[in-house]
């Protein structure tokens, strides 16, 4: 007995002398997030990879507050008349992480090799990039397949990877021929960057650690974080005891609603909220009874209940204007807005062809098991819809097989209730995966419109340069897509995160939203004030 | 020799269970929906990838091409990629199973130690308040999942005292001892790293105590029932009789015997921990390899669910081999039987 309290005595006054050691003005900056992370450009494209991308890399051209591209790596561009050749010109003073320069070379090896995986956001670069060429060490080419208006603001995607590091690393054989695996093993835990932060330790499925990059191309303030964690969970109660004991600094967005009012009730935490870019749709299947017919999608839409859902469910979003988030570039705030009303909801249900069946016709529709809320949403529909004596039949189903199920035009139901984000950040994006019949048989698309005139508009925007001109046909197109109904344009959701205000600055929280998914953790531009986190802990 | 005979039969038997778990795990896996190498690059991949994935994975092969190739690799101790974690499974298993088998095995200790404590108290004083008092505790214990502890304790003892650590193996601050075991305590032990030691202990007190208060309660219960019916015994009596001292008469008459049926359930709850510690990891960000499993189902991640499962399967095999052989040990009977070839 006397030994174990020999032996766990020590143990604790080791564990007191680490505590007293915390928090000698270091500079942490911890933020939860939704787990996995992947460090690697040619792989992550969800919200924590952004986020640690953002950090670690640096990229041409980097987006605004309104998301429209500055200078960043690159300091001047041009592009050819007809839209398919993009030159871009370096700076000579940027370099990785290792000393060496960043050089066109290494954005020409970062575009083939994420062209070539194919992975993460290769997606945006794959059909539209021919080659790539390097015009001398501080200038690159691009040349299109044919002209893509949006180009540089794909750019903000494409982050620069040291190639003679990666070249150094690649393990031969590989699935990519010559380039064997091309780095993706050591990218998988390493960093090739050049960004403002550097990998210090990374644990998969648990933790990635940052450390300041000492120097770093452009100046970073003082208060900004020494070190920077991303933890991966997202856990209510984790998340709320680590806020208290000033352990996190940022939480995840995936929250409950209980769980935002009980963080928001603790001293010196806030909730920041910001619109996303990201939009909740009820998409109706327009070529399955009775959803193929636009009377009666119209008298839905006049129908539901739209203030509820932003009031009572959804807090803090607002209720969308057709297709495209407004705070996406390129949104129309002139689009027509639905609002409820059962007297046009059933003037135009007499319009429609089922009028006289509508006793013998059922509504199917699908929410995502995955996301309780959505069910608040279906029941409300349902409710809304038997007012005016349309029936509907709410089904729970896993996020998986709704996304079997809309692969297939005959097993997609009249309506799936879907988040659907831009893949960057202008109204061409949303409009194209969407709308354009290519993207049909995906998860972003129940409507299953197939209408070539559509095409041909999203088609011809993106393909326009000059962008006045691209802006101007969006809006031609959404107010075309909001004629025909195919969706019920619920709400342009908000983004909610829980924030130590008293011991943080963080631009996104005080206004300052990047629109580009992970540019707002930008950990550089965050101050970090440990004395005023002491100073809560002891109560001050 | 009887009780080697026994343990060769019991492993050649347990070569053709896990064989046939692997055939069904690898049917199951399969029939989920959903594609998974879609899922695993995402629905904006061009298809050409996510072809050229699901050939390096064979998928695009029948399915008992697919279990040959899987099963001869794994043979190899080549267990495949995960698509999640973007490397080889068994990587993540040497990762992620210690930070459970640590977790399990402090949990195992407590439930096994205090349990059969408890129970015993509560058997030797049976139908006295004590009794009454670990029995309502048991009840408690036994209904009550381990996350609604994990959640309990988590708020209590992290949130409102501040007494431990509320998330993950060591504090960020603590120098990581370097990995030989996998499992920090002994690591941290082995290398002399004592700030490490008393720092991983102090982050497993919560997530191995919820873990382990259903298992206990079950034990106490069982060990307080076997004990209560065998002190009414004759040879008890007997013993008590001849003026054997009441100490030797529990610890050898009575607790040795009344522990075989609590040995049984211990195994099978040992066993049973390192799956059903997932919430409890989720709940304290431990990185361990019930997490790893749920989230591998989750994502369809093809060959972690089969190792996982697999994993899970040897494990149980092995944890029943050797509660048969403590049991054989505590009763003469089955021992005896054993030799003699029966």
């Amino acid at each position: 007995m006397r030994k174990g309290i020999l032996f766990v005595l020590p143990m604790l006054a080791l564990v007191a002398l680490g505590l007293a050691s915390w928090g000698g003005g270091e500079r942490v900056l911890r933020i939860t997030f939704a787990w996995p992370t992947y460090i690697d450009p040619a792989v992550g494209s969800d919200y924590s990879s952004s986020s640690a991308f953002v950090n670690l890399y640096d990229t041409l051209v980097y987006p605004d507050v309104n998301g429209n591209p500055q200078p960043h790596v690159a300091t001047h561009w041009e592009v050819s008349q007809d839209g398919t050749v993009w030159t871009f010109y370096l700076r000579d003073d940027v370099y990785f992480h290792d000393g060496t320069p960043l050089t066109a070379a290494d954005v020409k090896f970062s575009m083939d090799r994420i062209t070539t995986i194919g992975e993460g956001y290769g997606f945006l670069f794959v059909d539209r990039v021919q080659k790539t060429e390097v015009v001398d060490d501080y200038t690159v080419r691009f040349y299109l397949k044919e002209p893509f208006g949006p180009f540089l603001t794909t750019l903000y995607r494409l982050y620069i990877v040291n190639k003679d590091l990666v070249e150094a690393n690649i393990k031969r054989p590989g699935p990519y021929g010559e380039w064997g695996d091309y780095g993706k093993e050591f990218l998988l835990t390493h960093d090739a960057g050049s960004g403002p932060y550097m990998v210090k330790e990374f644990r998969v499925e648990e933790e990635l650690v940052m450390v300041k990059n000492p120097n770093y191309w452009l100046p970073i303030p003082e208060e900004a974080p020494d070190v920077v964690r991303f933890i991966g969970t997202t856990e209510p109660a984790t998340i709320r005891t680590m806020m208290a004991r000033r352990e996190l600094e940022i939480s995840d967005q995936w929250q409950p609603q209980e769980a935002w009012r009980a963080l928001d009730a603790i001293e010196g935490v806030d909730i920041s909220s910001f619109f996303s870019g990201t939009a909740f749709y009820l998409m109706l299947h327009t070529r399955k009874p009775p959803t193929d017919d636009v009377h009666f999608r119209r008298a839905m839409a006049w129908a539901f209940d739209y203030e509820t859902v932003v009031r009572d469910i959804f807090p803090g979003c607002i209720q969308s204007r057709g297709p495209v988030p407004q705070n996406l570039p390129g949104a129309d705030p002139t689009v027509f807005q639905f609002r409820r009303d059962l007297d046009k909801a059933r003037e135009e249900l007499k319009k429609s062809k089922y009028y006289d069946q509508l006793d013998q016709i059922v509504v199917e529709y699908h929410w995502i098991a995955e996301v309780p809320d959505e069910e608040k949403v279906a029941l409300l529909f349902m409710a809304n819809m038997a007012e005016i004596g349309i029936n509907v039949k709410v089904v729970k189903v896993p996020w998986l097989s709704v996304v079997e199920e809309m692969a297939d035009m005959e097993a997609s139901p009249n309506i799936v209730s879907v988040f659907v984000a831009p893949h960057y950040p202008e109204a061409g994006s949303i409009l194209e995966s969407r709308y354009h019949s290519a993207s049909a048989p995906t998860w972003e698309q129940n409507e299953w419109l197939l209408d070539p005139e559509v095409d041909r508009m999203i088609e011809d925007a993106l393909a326009t340069v000059d962008r006045e001109e691209r802006f101007r046909k969006y809006a031609e197109i959404q107010h075309y897509i909001v004629d025909l109904c195919p969706t019920i344009f619920l709400f342009d959701n908000v983004e909610k995160h829980a924030y130590q205000a008293a011991y943080i600055d963080w631009p996104a929280a005080q206004g300052e939203v990047n629109p580009i998914m992970g540019y707002n953790m930008a950990a550089r531009f965050i101050k970090v004030y440990p004395e005023r986190r002491e100073a809560l802990l002891k109560g001050g | 020799m009887g009780i080697l005979k026994f343990l060769i039969k019991r492993l050649v038997f347990s070569v053709f269970v896990l064989f046939g778990l692997s055939i069904l795990i690898f049917l199951i896996s399969r029939v989920l929906p959903g594609d998974p190498v879609r899922m695993a690059l995402g629905p904006r991949a061009p298809e050409w990838a996510v072809q050229n994935l699901r050939e390096q994975m064979h998928l695009d092969k029948p399915l008992p091409v697919q279990y040959y190739y899987w099963l001869t690799g794994a043979l190899r101790g080549d267990l495949g990629q995960s698509l999640f974690t973007r490397r080889a499974v068994i990587d993540d298993i040497k990762e992620f199973l210690p930070a459970t088998m640590e977790l399990a095995l402090f949990a195992g200790v407590i439930m096994a130690v205090f349990g059969i404590l408890f129970g015993a108290i509560a058997g030797r004083y049976s139908n006295t308040w004590v009794d009454n008092v670990v029995r309502v505790f048991s009840y408690i214990g036994v209904v009550t999942p381990s996350f609604v502890f994990a959640i309990l304790f988590l708020l209590l003892f992290g949130y409102l005292l501040g007494w431990f650590p509320t998330a993950g193996r060591l504090s960020p601050w603590v120098p990581r001892p370097p990995v030989i075991t996998g499992m920090v305590t002994l690591d941290a032990l082995i290398t002399g790293n004592w700030a490490a030691l008393g720092d991983a202990l102090w982050h497993m007190v919560l997530p191995a105590v919820s873990l382990a208060l259903g298992g206990m309660a079950q034990e106490a219960r069982i060990t307080r029932s076997t004990i209560s019916d065998n002190l009414k015994k004759d040879y008890i009596s007997s013993a008590k009789g001849f003026g054997v001292p009441e100490r030797l008469v529990m610890l050898k008459y009575l607790l040795k015997p009344s522990l075989i049926p609590t040995v049984s359930i211990l195994g099978l709850d040992f066993a049973a921990l390192l799956g059903n510690a997932f919430l409890v990891e989720l709940i304290f960000n431990w990185p361990g390899f019930s997490r790893y499993g749920i989230n591998a189902m989750l994502r369809k991640d093809l060959n972690a669910i089969a190792a996982v499962v697999m994993v899970l399967g040897v494990v149980f095999v092995t944890v029943n081999i050797i509660v048969d052989l403590v049991v054989a040990w505590l009763d003469p009977r089955i021992r005896l039987g054993a030799e003699r070839g029966k």
